[in-house]
């Protein structure tokens, strides 16, 4: 098996080894690489292809020991495929594409992640990454769902809470559990009474995640954000085809991003505003 | 050391150009192409109206023989949507070839009438895309359409018009002879190459659309065959620009010495640092002309040719 270092192939197939519901319309998948790989930073994505069907963009929750780890929530036909998809069955992937989440090293801060639905994957994975950092630093997950059922990660960032890993804030809008309301309001709520600085790492809906980019640059004491705007339309996920870049910097998501920091993201006018359909052209998010 | 190009009335920096079809979906990045070192940029072949093209996966690697097969089947915003961004191109003074396509001459007709006011350099005309069901190639392969449509455009403009040929022909001069019939300025070949990819697992053809178009390395030494075969048979009548395979300044002598007058690159720029791919052919273009006492690139140009 050869490793490596720029994994930019046609599909790789994978077979699943595990199959189970996460929360409400959602899977966890377990794929195995056949090929040795480079290790996946967290909140890099794969092109995921589901035979005969679509290919699309997905975040990466875990990758230990050539084992994969994807959340799939029901979106569209590519993922209602993939949700029929059985152990035993073949995925293709290619990847693992774009820059990851940058925890600065050696400075104390808050790590504060933020998301909702589909973007909790890369933030499990930022997780299992910032757990194993040597320095034990405050952890902090703000997540917002429409109710109980669809906390997605629900029992695992719970476990993590209980044993006193990080703080885990949840909120549904229905207030079956946690707080009743939106993410920003625990976040608020936090860094009005944090005195040490804090850095975001935020992935989910982009509407949502402008929102918290407002918050933030209310506060001197949020240092950077880091946001994935890997929730968009792909077709390469290596930079060629440019269907994902964002105006007026042509930045290509794929490989430019998808994860951006605060500069960078002051600079995308694009970013909470526009998207791009298949055909290229813009529509207001 | 000049490496200042003219392309019949074109005049650019130099002989390197943005192939259609990569980072050419919107203004800021093929602003950012010109910007890292090219010599002018060609849009994303923009067609009457808005098209989603073909399902995904519509473009991938095959990393080991450096190339790509896409089946993108010419996505596109529509002209009049795509307007806006070549405005914000010529804003910002951004050489410009605007790519057009259609499945007739009707087609064809409305997208330049809807473009050629601006102040573009001129268009090409996307006769060759394999990943269609109507227009692309299919034009492409029939000599008298061909003939037709570019001497209709022909009489609606002042602008230079380029034709990109099809490699997917039994015989590209005569397609090529009925383009210089109808009056095109410049030849452009080649486009991919007819090809297909399947999954020995699943048994399923990899692309969403079954059959794609390769581009890359493998068909570097099919498009220089080609700009020298129109090189040997039109002569000096009509400037030639080879496409197909360039990753290195070597590719690009390569074509000239071919025939070609300037070169178009394509998958080698949609790379994570267009700059440095650039950065990387322009030095070993010039370290060429100075090895083989050259003043201009432009003197290579059909030196194969004894």
């Amino acid at each position: 098996m050869t490793k490596q270092t720029l994994p930019n192939t046609k599909p790789i197939m994978c077979k699943i080894i595990k199959k189970e519901e996460e929360c409400e319309d959602t899977y966890t998948f377990l794929l195995e690489v056949p090929v040795k790989v480079q290790r996946a930073k967290p909140g890099q994505f794969i092109m995921l292809w589901v035979p005969g069907v679509d290919e699309f963009p997905i975040g990466i929750a875990g990758f230990e020991n050539n084992f994969l780890e994807i959340g799939v929530a029901k979106m569209g036909e590519g993922t209602e495929a993939l949700l029929k998809k059985e152990i035993g069955d073949y995925l293709g992937i290619r990847g693992f594409y774009g820059k990851p989440f940058k925890p600065p090293k050696k400075v104390k801060v808050n790590h504060l992640l933020i998301g909702g639905g589909f973007g909790m994957t890369p933030l499990k994975m930022l997780t299992t990454s910032l757990l194993h950092q040597e320095e034990k630093q405050e952890i902090h997950v703000f997540e917002g769902a429409r109710t109980k059922s669809r906390l997605m990660y629900l029992e695992w960032f719970q476990h993590l809470h209980d044993k006193e890993k990080l703080a885990f804030h949840a909120c549904t809008d229905d207030g079956s559990y946690g707080n009743q309301g939106y993410p920003t309001v625990d976040l608020e709520n936090f860094l009005k009474e944090s005195e040490d600085p804090s850095i975001f790492y935020v992935a989910g809906p982009e509407r949502m995640m402008k929102v918290i980019f407002d918050i933030g640059k209310k506060y001197d004491k949020v240092i950077d954000m880091q946001m994935s705007l890997a929730d968009r339309y792909m077709r390469c996920g290596f930079g060629v085809c440019s269907y994902c870049a964002v105006d007026p910097t042509g930045w290509r998501i794929c490989v430019d991003g998808p994860i951006f920091n605060t500069k960078q993201l002051e600079q995308i006018t694009d970013f909470g505003v526009y998207k791009r359909l298949d055909t290229g052209e813009k529509e207001r998010i | 050391m000049s490496f200042e190009t003219s392309i019949g009335s074109i005049e650019i920096r130099n002989p390197l150009i943005l192939a259609s079809g990569v980072l050419g979906t919107t203004y800021s990045t093929l602003q950012r192409a010109y910007e890292a070192g090219l010599g002018a940029v060609i849009t994303k072949s923009i067609g009457p109206r808005p098209r989603s093209g073909n399902p995904n996966p519509s473009v991938f690697a095959l990393q080991e023989i450096r190339s790509l097969i896409n089946s993108i089947g010419l996505a596109n915003p529509g002209y009049q949507s795509f307007r806006h961004d070549i405005e914000y191109l010529v804003k910002s003074e951004t050489p410009t070839i605007v790519s057009i396509f259609g499945e007739n001459q009707t087609e064809f007709s409305e997208v330049l009438d809807g473009l050629k006011d601006l102040n573009i350099l001129g268009f090409e005309l996307n006769f060759s895309c394999p990943n269609t069901e109507k227009g692309g190639s299919q034009i492409g392969t029939d000599s008298e359409t061909v003939f037709n449509i570019v001497k209709t455009l022909k009489s609606k403009t002042d602008l230079p018009l380029w034709v990109k040929l099809t490699p997917n022909v039994s015989d590209i001069i005569e397609i090529a002879n009925a383009a210089v019939r109808g009056g095109c300025d410049a030849l452009v070949a080649i486009n991919t190459i007819k090809a297909m990819v399947i999954d020995i697992q699943t048994k399923q053809p990899i692309l969403g659309f079954k059959r794609g178009g390769l581009s890359g390395s493998a068909i570097k030494p099919v498009g220089v065959r080609y700009i020298y075969d129109l090189y040997e048979s039109l002569g000096g009548r009509i400037p030639l620009i080879g496409v197909g395979g360039i990753y290195k300044g070597e590719d690009v002598v390569e074509y000239l010495l071919a025939g070609a007058t300037a070169v178009e690159i394509g998958s080698a720029i949609g790379v994570a640092y267009p700059e440095n791919m650039i950065r990387f052919i322009t030095m070993k273009i010039k370290k060429y002309l100075k090895e083989h006492n050259y003043s201009s690139v432009g003197e290579i140009t059909g030196g194969a040719h004894k």
